[in-house]
């Protein structure tokens, strides 16, 4: 459409007709968003990056990224609650053209919708640790075009168990606890010399689950979820009120420590006050260890794994894929993406990434990462004695997080497993075709 | 278009009413009733949101109202509006008569009552949950009254209350305004014929203000409740649901359960039912609170 600019003086008619193209033009464009670019032969990446606190990381890797490939431009975008920020932008079907997502039951459910490109042919995903590709793959992948799919390669692991100050341990005299007795007779010994065991932050749902899933995943029998997803809810073999009573016990006596405004305290003011040496122990993983440092560069932190049962060999540590990447599916710059994802995934990059965020480097062959406060958490990983989350393996629509809330703060344990089974029969009576990866 | 004759009968109405409409029609149209249409079609349909999706017909409908956490958010909100629907009006009501005799720093007083209304709900929100969680139990332990010094929101049973005095708190302003409006309507004659006859405060309320501002009552009423039973952002400041699920309203389960949990098709059917559940209500209230208005008339 012409300018109104170069058009020669219209006579009435012929302006008011162009008088109503401008409008109609000028309320298409507001409702389309001008969507264009300056022709030239930079290409933009979309860059969904949902790390809050690794934005600076991600900014310092695009600008050296930017410096050695001058024809690709790559945006950052990152949001705060970036699981519903994904799902509203796949609502609109504009999916980014490379992202970085917390590869949780989540992105399962995003991977089994065909969301993702297939990764497998590219040669960087021959550079990874099998052991943690596998956790990533359990989750779920697209199996619309023949399996083996790898829809997201892992950039960072995590690993979850306690985190202690060992000043304050010294101080009192304690040891590291090898068995659950240990652990409630370490917390008993505080509360005695007036030390907060544990800083809880319950203002914060999901503070909760931590500790859940390190208690469940070791405590519930193998093969747990295949078995409740494969069966008929009338007959069932397994259930939660069957196989999670121990676990749902265990994390209510564990937070029946915890200080006594905590179901006011927010993620935020734990990690300030675990920095500030306000508790001796603190219920997070190792991905909690950069926001304490924030509050405190030298705040004292060491890391053992949850002693569940009283047989201190049996101990794991739970891992995730704190951080995976991705391409989207049909991303009209799939080269200039796949040049990305081969650059974040150079070992330098990962390895740089994993000290300055305290992760574990997904790499084989990647040298342990010398962090003193990963120092209890590092045999564990290395020795590939993990076990998934098993939060991923519950459906989003099941509201785990809030009943877990529920379960510390009221000690119910009963209504919360029977509220737990039922709302994932409930779901699974919804479950829908785009599950099964169609 | 081209022959005078037609443009004649068309210039008897001013072409610009047209330019101030028809593009006000086409970005509605396009941005609200396409979504609203949309939504409904997908109601009947299993879409997560993204990927592939069936039809599935009704069956959305028949599990919504087999889900307890639907039906209780339902309880929730409804039990929110009518306790907020209630406060809010008694309140504005009362600041209103209050605002209205001749007192002095009238107009100060004014601009002081509609200031919450001016704020965004979601600001207040995280205010008063910083008030909640810090300053309230600190205010109530130097008060040596032990017993209040938790934080309200962190307990299920009466984390609702802490979203009442919130939202009270923020809506009363925009009831007090209208009610203001209402009550400038009322001519001065009146109260002085009732003073002459010995008509004490009260009664010249029950006899006098109330019935004359019986139409600005329904609209308020209407209005809050129904603003009410949208409660969202406050929730979502202040307990984003919790403790546990006892604050999940209507909206915040559409929400969480069509955006965060994969259940886009199943929380638009959720959606739907609410819609009409909105316009029903308001319908009811509307056809009510008028029979009463005409009876003092």
């Amino acid at each position: 459409m012409k300018s109104p600019r170069t058009m020669p003086h219209p006579p009435g008619r012929r302006r008011r007709r162009a008088t109503a193209m401008v409008v109609a033009a000028a309320t298409l464009v507001a409702l389309s968003g001008c969507a264009t670019s300056a022709g030239t032969d930079v290409v933009t990446l979309n860059f969904f990056q949902f790390k809050p606190e690794a934005v600076g990381n991600f900014t310092a890797i695009i600008k050296d990224f930017e410096a050695e490939n001058p024809g690709i431009k790559v945006i950052q975008n990152s949001v705060p609650d970036p699981d519903t920020a994904i799902r509203t932008l796949l609502v609109k079907d504009k999916v980014p053209d490379v992202l970085t997502l917390n590869v949780n039951g989540n992105y399962g459910e995003l991977a089994r919708a065909c969301i993702f490109a297939d990764l497998s042919a590219d040669p960087v995903a021959e550079t990874v640790n099998p052991a943690v590709q596998d956790i990533v793959q359990s989750l779920g992948t697209c199996s619309a075009d023949g399996a083996d799919e790898v829809n997201a390669l892992p950039f960072a692991s995590n690993a979850s168990g306690i985190l202690y100050n060992p000043d304050i341990f010294a101080a009192n005299g304690v040891e590291v606890p090898t068995t659950w007795d240990e652990l409630i007779a370490a917390a008993d010994t505080f509360q005695a010399n007036g030390v907060s065991p544990f800083y809880c932050t319950l203002k914060d749902s999901w503070t909760a689950s931590p500790a859940f899933v390190n208690l469940g995943g070791t405590l519930m029998p193998d093969g747990f979820f295949d078995t409740l997803r494969d069966e008929d809810p009338a007959d069932a073999t397994v259930s939660f009120q069957k196989d999670f009573a121990d676990a749902a016990d265990k994390e209510v006596s564990l937070f029946s420590y915890c200080q006594d405004n905590f179901a006011s305290r927010d993620y935020n003011a734990g990690n300030k006050a675990f920095a500030d040496g306000e508790s001796a122990m603190y219920l997070q993983g190792s991905y909690a260890i950069p926001a304490i440092r924030a509050n405190n560069t030298d705040a004292a932190i060491g890391s053992f794994p949850y002693p569940v049962t009283d047989d201190a060999d049996s101990r794991v540590v739970v891992s995730g894929v704190d951080v995976g990447i991705m391409v989207g599916r049909n991303t009209p710059h799939a080269a200039e993406a796949q040049k990305f994802v081969d650059y974040l995934m150079s070992p330098e990059v990962v390895t740089a990434y994993s000290e300055a965020q305290s992760t574990f480097s997904p790499l084989k062959d990647a040298a342990p990462n010398n962090d003193p406060a990963l120092a209890g958490l590092e045999p564990y990983f290395s020795a590939g004695k993990i076990i998934g989350f098993i939060d991923h393996q519950i459906p989003a629509a099941v509201p785990l997080v809030n009943l877990l809330q529920t379960l510390v703060i009221t000690g119910d344990t009963e209504t919360f497993l029977a509220d737990l089974d039922s709302e994932w029969d409930k779901v699974a009576a919804r479950t829908t075709t785009q599950r099964q990866g169609k | 278009m081209s022959s005078p004759r037609i443009r004649s009968s068309i210039a008897r109405t001013p072409r610009t009413f047209y330019w101030m409409v028809v593009p006000a029609v086409v970005i509605f149209f396009a941005l609200h009733t396409i979504p609203v249409l949309s939504g409904m079609f997908f109601s009947l349909t299993n879409y997560a949101g993204y990927g592939t999706w069936d039809l599935v017909g009704f069956s959305n409908y028949i599990n919504l109202f087999q889900d307890d956490r639907v039906l209780n958010s339902y309880g929730f909100t409804f039990g929110f509006s009518i306790v907020s629907t209630l406060l809010v009006n008694v309140i504005a009501l009362a600041i209103a008569l209050g605002l209205n005799s001749k007192i002095k720093f009238q107009a100060a007083f004014r601009g002081v009552f509609f200031i919450p209304y001016v704020l965004a709900i979601l600001i207040i929100g995280y205010v008063f949950n910083y008030l909640f969680a810090n300053s309230f139990p600190a205010i109530f332990t130097a008060l040596g009254l032990p017993g209040l010094s938790g934080n309200l929101l962190a307990s299920p049973d009466f984390a609702w209350v802490g979203i009442v005095i919130t939202t009270v708190w923020q809506a009363a302003a925009f009831n007090v305004i209208l009610y203001l409006a209402g009550l400038q309507t009322i001519s001065a004659d009146l109260y002085e014929a009732a003073a002459i006859d010995g008509a004490s405060g009260w009664r010249r309320f029950r006899s006098i203000t109330f019935p004359l501002i019986g139409a600005y009552f329904t609209i308020n009423m209407v209005l809050s409740f129904k603003s009410f039973l949208q409660v969202f952002d406050q929730i979502v400041a202040l307990t984003a649901g919790g403790p546990g699920t006892s604050t999940e309203s209507i909206a915040l389960v559409i929400f969480r359960g069509g955006f965060q949990g994969g259940e886009y098709g199943y929380q638009m059917a959720n959606a739907v039912v609410y819609l009409f559940v909105i316009i029903i209500v308001s319908f009811l209230q509307l056809r009510i609170l008028q029979r009463r208005e005409a009876s003092f008339s």
